[in-house]
């Protein structure tokens, strides 16, 4: 006898959906530990090695992408969740964009051959290193939602660890801040020497660094509800 | 009162085919669902599962099968209008059997989810209502029965929510959960012998010939308690925690230990299944084999013999043998996202529930309630992701299941009271 075994427990247990969100975050972090050496290429005028990282960046985006499309499919009105929904899904929307502005740097840099100006170059370093540091620091905090999930999102302990990562990021955030007031006054300062439209891509570039940690911080934010519902 | 006398034999054995085919149906589906949990949470092997099932589900069904069997035997419908005609009841009960069994298998080979117990229940309805006449059915008792398909769930989920709770506060959200699981792991496996032991002996062991008192079940549950909790501390003290199993995930060396825990609530599911769900295939049988030997005395005063317990246990056995273990690997595959600390709760719970509604007497269905308890650990924010669908469906195969039992059963009800008569 052909006995079907779609179970009515196992079509109650859904998969979790804390795990395509660690994979998504793993991919975009990847994606952004590239924008360094896609720097390095451009400091040292290899415009080739600048685009295939750029394409590097371009192939993680779409992995991330795929990822989380499969994600909203699987998120149907009817789930029972630990957190609320929708803050599931706007996490992984800031997650998404982090790939997004990662991919339009990339594109930036590898269609527009640019010289970088000697006195912005530290600057530049400066605010990535800080980018990579607030990132890593976003990824250890959706590492930590299997921990959370097994404390239902409660438990001083697991809270306390969530909650200094989280102040982790805020901090980060505000020295990136500080780095890219700097790193605008020195645009300024030199833009008299740079070609226009050069300047106007500078700003641009810089800006767009600065996005990611204000998307990571957005991400510590939504960690933050998870914790206080 | 001739056709009782002509074809007795035939009779039996008709009831106790069909009652085999029931219950090897309720051991090749319905038990796979119960013990699925601990096999997908990696606790047991699907070869470990059927040995535990094998001796828990016999068990379950010969100390504790009797009180559910009761009220399937004489607890819905009311004879007393056709003293004069037991043969109708003899082929009532036949046809209730064989309508239930059968629908169970369309069921099965579907997919869906349905419900042993809400097939027979359906069934006998629907025999009473052609057989015997609307009135016949106790409709008192079988509301009771209803109300008992929605409260078991709840109860089931509250116990499992609490559970989950008391895990957190005593274990994971210590400055040592690892040193705490291991000092409590003998506690909660102290709760599963010595709650489902004592819901079981607490005045329901007369059919056995024991009678024992408040004070005296109180004693010999502990007993079985601390024997149970004595041989999960040799399991629980034998696991190995390397120092890297929790760079990736911190809980992992405590669900080590939560694992062998499951062992346990699976015999204890494996005991409830057989305690609760074994009615359903053998309390028509009982009726069957009692008017019969009776020489058609519809009351019923005879005591349920044991040898219908047995067969009924068998019969469960024997579904689990042939087709269940394969059920149960596919479930078990699917079941990855239970944890075994959130398992544990939900098997324990679920188990509670169950023994405490066969002890009872209602006839109750095991899967809902293990669907309930799950969602009583998802209420306390415990699991990754429930699809609430599936409660939709319960309540749906619930309003296809109780008619379609009920017509199945009304139309085997003439057939046979046309071969015979």
């Amino acid at each position: 006898m052909p006995f079907k075994s779609t179970s009515t427990l196992s079509s109650l247990l859904r998969k979790s959906p804390f795990k395509p969100i660690q994979e998504h975050m793993r991919t975009v972090f990847n994606c952004i530990c590239t924008l360094p050496p896609l720097f390095e290429a451009l400091y040292n005028q290899e415009q080739d090695i600048v685009c295939e990282h750029a394409e590097q960046i371009r192939q993680l985006e779409t992995a991330a992408d795929k990822i989380k499309n499969t994600f909203r499919l699987n998120m149907p009105k009817t789930l029972l969740l630990p957190v609320d929904r929708k803050d599931l899904l706007n996490l992984m929307g800031d997650q998404d964009s982090l790939a997004d502005i990662a991919e339009e740097i990339g594109k930036i840099l590898s269609f527009r051959e640019m010289e970088v100006p000697a006195e912005l170059k530290p600057l530049i370093d400066e605010l990535l290193e800080g980018t990579i540091e607030v990132s890593g620091e976003a990824k250890k905090m959706i590492e930590e939602l299997d921990e959370l999930v097994e404390v239902g999102f409660g438990g001083n302990r697991e809270l306390e660890r969530v909650t200094a990562i989280i102040s982790g990021v805020r901090r980060s955030e505000h020295n990136i801040d500080n780095i890219l007031n700097r790193a605008r006054q020195t645009i300024y300062r030199i833009e008299g020497d740079l070609n226009p439209v050069d300047v106007m891509f500078w700003y641009k570039i810089v800006e767009l660094i600065g996005d990611i940690s204000n998307q990571a911080e957005n991400m510590a934010d939504r960690i933050l509800l998870f914790l206080s519902r | 009162m001739d056709i009782i006398t002509s074809y007795g034999t035939i009779l039996i054995a008709l009831a106790v085919i069909f009652g085999l085919y029931m219950t090897w149906g309720i051991g090749a589906n319905d038990l796979a669902n119960a013990m699925g949990t601990s096999v997908g949470a990696g606790a047991i092997t699907v070869k470990q599962a059927i040995g535990i099932a094998i001796v828990f589900e016999f068990l379950g069904a010969v100390i504790a099968g009797g009180h559910v069997t009761k009220t399937i035997r004489k607890g819905i419908i009311d004879p007393t209008s056709i003293a004069g005609s037991p043969e109708i009841l003899v082929f009532g009960m036949l046809a209730a059997l064989l309508a239930a069994a059968f629908w169970l298998m369309i069921a099965s080979t579907r997919g869906w989810p349905v419900s042993t117990t809400h097939s027979i229940i359906g069934a006998l309805i629907g025999f009473a209502i052609v057989g015997i006449g609307p009135e016949a059915v106790k409709w008192d008792q079988v509301m009771k029965v209803v109300a008992s398909w929605v409260i078991s769930p709840a109860i089931g989920g509250v116990l499992a929510f609490l559970l989950v709770m008391s895990t957190r506060k005593l274990i994971l959200d210590t400055d040592n959960p690892l040193k705490n699981a291991k000092r409590f792991a003998p506690v909660y496996i102290f709760l599963v012998g010595f709650i489902i032991s004592l819901v079981t002996m607490f005045k329901g062991l007369k059919h056995l010939n024991i009678e024992l008192s408040v004070g005296q079940s109180f004693f010999v549950a502990v007993l079985f308690g601390l024997t149970t909790s004595l041989i999960g501390w040799f399991f629980v003290s034998k696991i190995q925690v390397s120092a890297n199993e929790n760079r990736e995930f911190h809980y992992a060396s405590v669900e080590k230990v939560f694992a062998p825990m499951m062992l346990f609530t699976a015999c204890a599911m494996a005991f409830a299944h057989g305690s609760n769900d074994v009615a359903n295939g053998i309390g028509p049988l009982a009726a069957v084999v009692s008017i019969v030997s009776s020489g058609g005395e519809v009351m019923q005063t005879s005591a349920l013999p044991l040898w219908i317990l047995m067969l009924g246990g068998g019969g469960i056995v024997l579904g689990l043998v042939t087709l269940g273990y394969r059920v149960m690997l596919t479930v078990g595959k699917r079941i990855t996202e239970l944890t075994p600390s959130r398992g544990f709760c939900a098997e324990l719970a679920a188990a509670t529930t169950v023994v405490l509604a066969s002890r009872t007497g209602l006839p109750v269905s095991t899967t809902h309630i293990l669907v309930g308890a799950v969602l009583g650990v998802g209420l306390a924010r415990g699991i990754g992701a429930l699809d609430l669908r599936v409660v939709g469906h319960i309540i749906i195969s619930w309003l296809i299941t109780l008619p379609a039992g009920a017509i199945m059963a009304m139309l085997f009800f003439f057939t046979l009271k046309g071969i015979f008569s």
